[in-house]
């Protein structure tokens, strides 16, 4: 009985083996063939392939169309007829200062957020990629967080998002927190950022706890989530030239990075990093334990690292262009390779791209001008496709002539920019195009019919 | 039938712990080899030892998620059951898969961590009448009850109790699969026929005796030490465990 049990282990053994090889092949293609955004939560599906749709996260303007805040859906897919086009517009009612967006772990929804509404968005994204529905609109966010106000950053985590929060709806300053809802848009808890007077446990490595939040990463391997600070409601809702000429709005922006434990949510460092640090990127190199920054007002990037003891750290390591003329740096996006940062510089409306092989040493290497203004970009997991919108806020943007509002791609050869297509969201009167989020058939199984149909639907 | 879901199985937990052939090396879904110390784990996101610090069970608290779902399941005898019926009494770790799985970083990733808990609370009578590990599939057309009991069979020892558990069908299957939130998709080659595979994200819950759902794992944090440092603190908060009691087992 013994010899039988030992021969079919070792058939069972053999033909699995055999097996590996099939296996090993599939996977080494699908990392090949990944096409997905870089800057993306990693906990999400990755679009295997080419990206069919772009979602982007629009504020409607005054007079303009509808005047309603929608999300557009732009074709991407070169083998798309609709390629480069418009096919999907859903407004939403009313204005509410959208901003950014952001997918659940399973790429089901869409959440998107209003600054000033507080309102989020729930978009459902897989029934039919190219026509997304309206699932949910979250109305309560700032008696459910307890007063957070300005929902920012959607950030994917196993069946639930974080949502980062910029205010508070006591002094409408940038004290805040982040929530956490399920991925089908229920509350779950709040977190609120630790201050100089409850710190929450945290250390205090610089001069200041100042509260504030805008984006948020996560380094799942060393258990690790980052968060930065911006600006709160009073300067984010006011006029651009009269917040910079008013010496008292100019000292409402954050001035730190926290460090969290990720499992338990608990802020463990809080980093002084002057000058508004927004946007966070991760490494996504298993041994690349850091997370760039760049400051908008000092003109900085930034490394959030983990020292050779094991404790996080926070330096500066290079200046953006000529910080002294504050050229507003806006969106990054890390190369899924780790050795490129594309940074956006809004006022010139420059793209700039930095060798990042050495992280505590950026090198620029290359810029060039996407527009008269620039603010989000989304480069494709294979750094070939960039992506770029030009809305920074409703009442930052620039006016007259320089207030351009598109959506356009730039091919990538690793050595300049090429322009493909440009959408003009005023000549559409869609209004001011923000952040983009990446959908496909891919990720639900399912490819269009030349009706539109789907050939195989989610069961 | 039985043999193709013998060889899949293989295959994935042989895929999962590398593809090295060594005659010394323990059969692919053997105690043994699910018990090795350092199995070459390729899927990605998944290291077999946690590379940081496990934070102290009982030093945080776990939100309530949402409530965890019932809904009429069969278990390995074919038997007729409401899930919830499998609630309440014992702290829950629940988890989708299906038993011809090649995902790496699915069904049989959820299957070597679930046994390592199971080993970590195996013999302690304390800690292993506090749990219940169920595994459901959500492919009812293929692992019917014997194929489950199949799938179980080198696994439940019944210390902790783990059930492999199926559904009678696609419509009783997805009202379950809905009240957690676990998106299943069939592949569909050009022409529209089934692959016979699926593309899910990986998830696993944890359920408090209220029935409600208190944490959510997908590959990075599904590890056989989180998870139990997060079964110790709802044992410290519900008062089976003291804090004395708990210890890095």
């Amino acid at each position: 009985m013994k010899k039988k049990a030992v021969s079919k282990a070792k058939w069972i053994q053999s033909i699995a083996t055999s097996a590996c090889v099939l296996v090993a092949s599939v996977v080494g293609f699908q990392s090949t063939a990944m096409a997905d955004e870089t800057c993306m939560s990693p906990y999400m599906a990755k679009i295997v392939g080419q990206e069919d749709y772009v979602y982007v996260w629009t504020l409607g303007v005054e007079g303009m169309g509808d005047g309603q805040d929608k999300l557009v859906t732009m074709s991407v897919n070169p083998n798309a007829d609709s390629y480069g086009k418009v096919v999907n517009v859903l407004s939403v009612g009313g204005r509410n200062e959208a901003h950014h967006s952001g997918l659940t772990d399973d790429r089901k929804y869409l959440f998107a957020g209003g600054l000033d509404s507080n309102k989020i968005f729930v978009f459902d994204v897989a029934t039919n990629p190219a026509k997304p529905t309206l699932h949910k609109v979250i109305t309560d966010f700032v008696e459910k967080t307890g007063g957070m106000v300005g929902p920012h950053t959607f950030y994917a985590l196993p069946g639930r998002v974080m949502v980062t929060a910029l205010s508070n709806n006591v002094d409408h300053g940038g004290r805040t927190g982040m929530a956490e809802y399920t991925n089908e848009g229920e509350f779950i808890a709040a977190h609120w950022n630790p201050t100089d007077e409850d710190l929450r446990g945290a250390e205090k490595v610089g001069n200041v706890a100042d509260g504030y939040g805008y984006d948020i990463r996560a380094l799942p391997r060393r258990n690790v989530m980052v968060t930065s600070s911006f600006t709160g409601w009073s300067n984010y809702m006011m006029d651009f030239g009269q917040m910079l000429g008013d010496p008292e709005a100019m000292k409402r922006f954050g001035n730190t990075a926290i460090v969290w434990d990720l499992h338990t949510r608990k802020p463990k460092k809080v980093f002084e990093v002057p000058g508004a640090p927004l946007e966070i990127r991760c490494a996504w190199g298993s041994q690349n334990n850091y997370c760039f920054t760049t400051t908008a007002l000092t003109s900085k990037i930034w490394l959030i690292y983990e020292d050779e003891e094991g404790e996080w750290q926070a330096k500066d390591v290079a200046e953006i262009g000529d910080p002294s003329k504050v050229p507003l740096p806006v969106d990054i996006s890390i190369t899924a390779d780790d050795q490129g940062l594309w940074v956006q510089t809004f006022l010139d409306g420059k793209t700039r791209f930095f060798d990042i092989s050495d992280p505590f040493n950026p090198v620029q290497k290359y810029e060039h001008v996407i527009g008269e203004q620039v603010n989000m970009i989304s480069q494709s997991w294979d750094g070939k496709r960039a992506y770029f919108t030009s809305s920074l806020l409703g009442n930052w943007d620039k006016t007259g002539e320089a207030d351009e509002q598109y959506f356009k791609l730039f091919t990538w050869n690793g050595k300049k920019l090429s322009h493909e297509f440009t959408v003009d969201f005023y000549e559409l009167k869609l209004g001011r195009a923000h952040q983009m989020r990446f959908g496909a058939y891919s990720l639900y199984s399912q490819k269009p019919n030349s009706d539109g149909t789907m050939l195989s639907q989610t069961k | 039938m039985k043999v193709l879901i013998v060889l899949v199985f293989g295959l994935s937990l042989t895929s999962l712990y590398g593809c090295e052939s060594d005659k010394d090396t323990p059969l692919p879904g053997s105690h043994e080899a699910m018990a090795e110390a350092n199995p070459r784990i390729v899927a990605d996101g998944w290291t077999p030892d946690l590379s940081f610090e496990v934070p102290e069970p009982g030093t945080y608290s776990l939100a309530t998620i949402k409530a965890a779902g019932g809904g009429i399941v069969l278990d390995s005898n074919g038997e007729e059951l409401d899930l919830d019926s499998l609630l309440g009494d014992k702290i829950v770790l629940l988890t989708f898969i299906y038993s011809s799985c090649v995902d790496l970083n699915g069904c049989p990733l959820a299957t070597a961590v679930f046994y390592k808990i199971k080993e970590r609370f195996k013999d302690d009578p304390k800690l292993s009448d506090q749990i219940r590990l169920i595994s459901i599939s959500f492919d009812p057309e293929h692992d019917t009850p014997d194929v489950m009991k199949l799938y179980g069979a080198g696994f439940d020892d019944g210390d902790p109790q783990w059930l492999f558990l199926t559904t009678a069908s696609e419509e009783a299957l997805q009202p379950v699969i809905e009240k957690y939130g676990q998106m299943v998709l069939r592949m569909y080659d050009e022409n529209g026929k089934s692959t016979g595979t699926m593309a899910h994200v990986l998830r696993a819950f944890l359920i408090d005796r209220s029935k409600n759902i208190r944490q959510e794992y997908s590959v990075s944090f599904l590890h056989d030490k989180l998870v139990t440092a997060d079964i110790k603190t709802l044992l410290l908060e519900e008062g089976v465990l003291l804090a004395d009691d708990v210890t890095d087992k």
